[in-house]
């Protein structure tokens, strides 16, 4: 095809007409080159901040949500009167933010500062995170299927969880058991497998006996650094066999003792569900496929689920759903007072608080992108006025030829057809070999500067696309002037 | 009726403030198969005469018909068809396309035509033809640079031939050629007129290269002031 289109006259005659100039074409070339591989290059370096900065928010779980079976909300008076009771320097910072009449969600009793304790706080103990959470029986694996179908949903993976003894010869370890589901890999964008491969369906649907443990239970069991893969280990006196190795794929978070992700084992809810003899599920993880989709997506999951279990207006939930932005005030860093306070009395907290910050991040970085791309731009407008150049100096040099062609019955626009696939065959060789030029450019920027970068099939297009519109753009001009020539006038220059 | 008829026409051009009549009034008629040679001194307004014979140019007023039709008033593209289809052109500097090489020079009004682009292996075969009509078939694949003056002006013979049109119109087409090659493009034009019935316009200042002609209109301030038929078999009064 191509070879065809090489041969048709008017290319064939626009190269031929190039090669009269080699040395003017070549520098026209670079200069279109180079025009084309900064905005590449360009183009590279902002898609991939865009990228990175995506996958960062992704692998923070911000598009993750949970819902969890169960629904337990304190009681207003109680909390009420703590504050009064036992307001310290930092409760008092909070407590304008804190009105009584809203109800925090998600909380355990034990949890609260205000309370006096003599034994370990609920997170503090192993397993046993967010209690009187996830103990109702109310999800269904149908539930799970029926969430599947919400637009906007990326993953679903049904969970069961129980505290579990893991033998291995004399040793064992007690931890955390989560009956999960193939896809939890996949939502779990902070996980990366040590050894081994996580479960597969095909083990989930026959209720395999395969287990894949977290890097602390491998190295309390088996030592560190030892192979765990293919051993057997014994749970609730069955043996498993230990198919992988589940550890933290960023330095952000690191593998430790107590942690609910590495200290704990995973197997297929299914396997769970034969061996216990269950059918509920106690939790339903969902991602969102965007990160700032979550608060609808959660709304939607609220309105299914209220519908599939036939509550009515005025019952509350049977269920919870959490996002990332909710769960990470009440289990994580703030105090829990002041998260209190805050998830109390925002409504759709995550989304001015996480949300926005993800996409404030992401549209910062879209428009870095951009902003890259169109200074890159002003190289392509100064190849471009090196492609008028050359184009009117063709129109100079061959003003004779041009009132011979139109003497022997060329029309003006053939003549303007044939300058215009002159500048075009210029403009798209220089765009190719930009695109090379640009990718290696990419190459090179993300392995020197350790930067991301992206280079999307879509902008190779566009590239190509913004090369050859440069070559008519500018080659409209000289082309108009070429086929506007009389052609008494031109056969008569020397 | 006439293939060639000119009625009154006339040209003037601006020059900056003045005008100037180059066509005060031509009214000639030519006739297909004739051979007319056009002389003339410099500024008799025989160049402008033959532009536009050859559609190159439009009268100021006045009427010329080609083949009874009436083309002083078409548009530019109709123009270029005329051109393309019945006209074929000779120059006195030659016109090749450098670094071109013959045939593909002779192809190239082929590259025109309002059916479309004729296509390679047709193009490649018309314009073998043609060469071999002014007998340059071994130098098909020189370029104009490895081709002698005299043969450089067949080449551009071939290729006002190529597209087989009615008209050859030849603007001194001996002017940079040595005495015995001019004669051997003229015998040429004399040949395709004879073996083809072509008609042949052609403008010389040259007595010599007049003489081929059967009929030789001699130009002077804008008119023509003789017309004199030198073949009998194709003699009778033209001139209105």
């Amino acid at each position: 095809m191509i070879k065809r289109w090489l041969s048709h006259p008017f290319v064939d005659l626009a190269l031929k007409a190039l090669g009269r100039n080699r040395l003017q074409t070549g520098l026209t070339l670079l200069g279109m080159t180079i025009g084309v591989a900064t905005v590449l290059a360009m183009m590279a370096v902002g898609a991939g901040a865009q990228q990175s900065i995506e996958q960062q928010v992704r692998a923070a779980g911000l598009n993750q949500l949970t819902v969890r079976a169960g629904n337990w909300r304190p009681k207003v008076e109680d909390t009420g009167e703590a504050v009064a009771h036992q307001g310290d320097a930092r409760d008092t910072l909070v407590l304008p933010l804190y009105r009584g009449d809203v109800l925090p969600i998600a909380f355990h009793p034990e949890d609260d500062p205000m309370e006096k304790h003599d034994h370990p706080l609920a997170r503090q103990r192993l397993g046993d995170l967010e209690a009187g959470l996830g103990s109702a029986a109310t999800l269904t694996f149908a539930d799970a299927e029926a969430i599947k179908e919400l637009p906007g949903v990326q993953y679903v993976a049904g969970g069961v969880h129980e505290n579990a003894r893991v033998h291995v010869g004399g040793k064992r370890w007690f931890t955390r058991m989560h009956g999960t589901d193939v896809e939890m890999p996949s939502i779990k964008r902070g996980w990366m497998l040590a050894e081994g491969r996580f479960f597969t369906r095909r083990e989930q649907d026959n209720a395999a006996q395969v287990i894949v443990i977290g890097q602390i239970v491998a190295d309390k069991l088996f030592g560190p650094g030892a192979r765990a893969a293919g051993q057997e280990v014994t749970l609730w006196n069955q043996p498993f066999e230990v198919v992988g190795v589940v550890t933290s794929a960023t330095w952000v978070v690191r593998p430790a003792p107590g942690d609910d992700q590495f200290d704990a084992v995973y197997m297929p809810y299914t396997t769970t569900h034969r061996l216990l003899n269950l059918s509920k599920l106690n939790d339903i993880t969902i991602t969102a496929a965007s990160s700032g989709d979550v608060s609808r997506l959660a709304r939607d999951i609220t309105m299914l689920l209220r519908q599939r279990h036939g509550i009515g207006d005025d019952q509350p939930d049977d269920f919870t759903v959490l996002t990332q932005a909710t769960k990470a005030l009440t289990t994580g860093g703030l105090p829990p007072s002041v998260a209190r306070a805050v998830a109390g009395n925002v409504a759709e907290l995550e989304k001015v608080t996480l949300e926005q910050l993800a996409t404030t991040l992401e549209r910062a970085s879209r428009t870095m992108t951009w902003l890259l791309a169109a200074v890159a731009a002003v190289s392509l407008v100064v190849g471009g006025i090196g492609i008028m150049n050359i184009t009117l100096l063709s129109v100079t040099e061959r003003t004779r030829e041009i009132g011979l062609r139109l003497a022997v019955g060329a029309r003006g626009r053939d003549v303007m057809r044939q300058f215009l696939i002159e500048a075009v065959t210029i403009s798209l060789a220089g765009g190719v070999a930009g695109i090379i030029l640009g990718v290696i450019a990419a190459a090179l920027i993300a392995r020197t500067l350790n930067w991301a970068t992206v280079v999307s099939p879509l902008s190779v297009l566009l590239a190509f696309g913004v090369a050859g519109a440069v070559g008519v753009f500018f080659g409209w001009y000289p082309a108009r002037r070429a086929s506007r020539l009389d052609p008494i006038v031109a056969l008569r220059r020397e | 009726m006439s293939l060639l008829e000119t009625r009154e026409l006339t040209k003037e051009y601006r020059v900056g403030d003045h005008i100037v009549h180059a066509l005060r009034g031509v009214s000639l008629a030519i006739d297909a198969g004739e051979f007319v040679t056009i002389v003339g001194p410099s500024g008799s307004g025989k160049s402008t005469f033959m532009h536009i014979l050859g559609c190159l140019d439009r009268p100021t007023t006045g009427q010329y018909l080609l083949n009874g039709r009436d083309v002083s008033t078409l548009p530019p593209d109709e123009l270029a068809r005329v051109r393309n289809e019945m006209l074929g052109f000779v120059f006195q500097g030659f016109n090749l396309l450098a670094r071109t090489s013959a045939v593909e020079n002779v192809e190239l009004p082929l590259l025109y035509t309002r059916q479309g682009v004729v296509r390679a292996g047709d193009r490649r075969k018309k314009a073998m033809a043609a060469l071999e009509a002014v007998g340059l078939t071994d130098r098909a694949e020189h370029h104009p640079n490895q081709l002698s003056g005299g043969q450089q002006q067949r080449v551009a013979i071939a290729r006002a031939l190529v597209a087989d049109p009615s008209v050859l119109l030849a603007d001194e087409p001996t002017g940079n050629l040595d005495t015995a090659t001019s004669h051997e493009v003229m015998e040429i034009f004399a040949r395709l007129r004879r073996e083809r019935g072509l008609t042949i316009v052609v403008i010389t200042h040259e007595r010599d290269i007049a003489a081929y002609g059967s009929r030789t209109i001699d130009f002077r301030d804008g008119k023509v002031t003789s017309d004199v038929h030198h073949d009998q078999a194709l003699a009778e009064p033209s001139v209105r």
